[in-house]
């Protein structure tokens, strides 16, 4: 849920881009009636009832089977972006259901480059002749429990500068960004754009470039120390610190290499859940339609056409159950 | 329902090993790839109207997002 709410946020700047916006699940009419009408969905709740189009596109979690009861027919979920023609250009999966892509790295990705948004936290450093800004991309710049956000680290480098990518001969300084958060909060590895080669033919070296204006990218995003689903937040902010190194260089010389560490206070905040017995009273954004009425819709026709399997979904989630609460009077 | 934190540090209201919990093994990929056409569809829409995916975009860029449900 708290994905559609983001990407219904976001929607004006997908239609300012010419993105069209899509999203599919196995609910039906009634329920996406009713939630679009509650939360004023402006794009496509498409209804695939039987998960026909779920299993044509090849994301039908393919774990679960008839005896997962309502689970069966779930897609994985994931974001494919499409060009003009229709074809991938980049698709969003991950190793987790809980982890959700920004609405602004969706339209980054169709339209090939980053757009920052004002709303966004950001900090500034450099010179006159290296400017440098890093903001918190996605989102408003707001943490949530999965939600994956962008640390971007813009440089724009005055004209004949350039920084460097790895690898770098010895000597020289390729740019490294470090970024530290309160315990929590998740940092992956890099997302650069493409150099371009140099070569300084006097001193018989090939270098890996950028110049102009690059914006590197630092994926980030809460786990449960930070924002959980099942407890109310600790903490409405936590400040982000962004270790950026880099040198810059024209063709002759080069300036001395720098470090700097820019600051950014960062909002965190709960995630919007249905309003059903199994999320509410964990302090989250709970759903202001009753869910219920649904749910039992969705347990009938799941649950009616495979009645022995749902019997043995009731037995195998109990025994579940029973195990984590062994577990937990061990621990 | 017993809450658990599973391997990669989320919490959930559901035992760990739940199928609900089930997400994409790591290293496995999904759907068309990077360079490959979306397929077509037609679907229904919240409104009953049936949207046919590259007849709806015009070829207009677009984002298809495959979610789990609002209901729960």
């Amino acid at each position: 849920m708290t994905q559609l709410v983001e990407l219904r946020d976001a929607y004006e700047k997908f239609e300012a881009q010419g993105i069209r916006l899509y999203a599919i699940s196995y609910d039906d009419g009634r329920v996406l009636r009713e939630f679009s009408e509650n939360y004023q969905i402006p794009y496509s709740l498409l209804s695939d009832l039987d998960s026909e189009v779920i299993r044509a596109y090849g994301v039908e979690n393919a774990q679960l089977d008839e005896s997962d009861g309502l689970l069966y027919g779930l897609p994985y979920p994931g974001t494919f972006v499409s060009d003009e023609d229709g074809v991938v250009v980049e698709k969003f999966f991950h190793d987790s259901y809980k982890k959700r892509d920004s609405a602004e790295v969706l339209i980054d990705s169709a339209i090939g480059r980053v757009l920052l948004d004002a709303s966004e936290p950001v900090a500034t450093g450099g010179s006159d002749e290296i400017r440098l800004q890093v903001s918190l991309h996605g989102g408003n710049g707001i943490l949530k429990q999965g939600a994956q956000r962008r640390v971007v680290v813009r440089f724009d480098l005055q004209e004949g500068l350039h920084i460097y990518g790895e690898p770098v001969p010895e000597g020289m300084v390729p740019v490294t960004i470090v970024v530290n958060g309160p315990e929590g909060l998740v940092v992956g590895d890099p997302i650069l754009p493409p150099t371009r080669p140099l070569r300084l033919e006097g001193l018989d070296l090939d270098l890996l470039v950028w110049s102009g204006c690059v914006d590197l990218q630092v994926p980030v995003y809460a786990i449960s120390e930070l924002a959980s689903e099942c407890r109310p937040l600790e903490q409405d902010s936590v400040q982000l610190e962004v270790v950026v190194r880099y040198q810059a260089c024209d063709d002759r010389a080069c300036l001395l290499p720098r470090e700097e560490t820019l600051h950014l206070d960062v909002p965190v905040d709960v995630v919007d859940v249905p309003s059903l017995p199994l999320h509410m009273g964990h302090g989250q954004r709970e759903a202001f339609m009753d869910a219920k009425p649904h749910m039992i819709r969705l347990l009938r026709r799941k649950m009616l056409r495979y009645p022995l399997r749902g019997l043995s979904y009731m037995v195998k989630t109990a025994r579940l159950e029973l195990a984590a609460r062994w577990r937990r009077m061990r621990s | 329902m017993t809450v658990e934190r599973d391997e990669l540090g989320f919490e959930a209201p559901a035992p760990l090993g739940h199928p609900a919990r089930k997400g994409l093994p790591a290293g496995h990929e999904v759907g068309p790839r990077v360079g490959e056409p979306l397929p077509d569809f037609a679907l229904p829409d919240q409104n009953g109207r049936i949207v046919r995916f590259h007849e709806d975009r015009a070829g207009a860029r677009a984002a298809v997002v495959f979610y789990r449900s609002v209901v729960w």
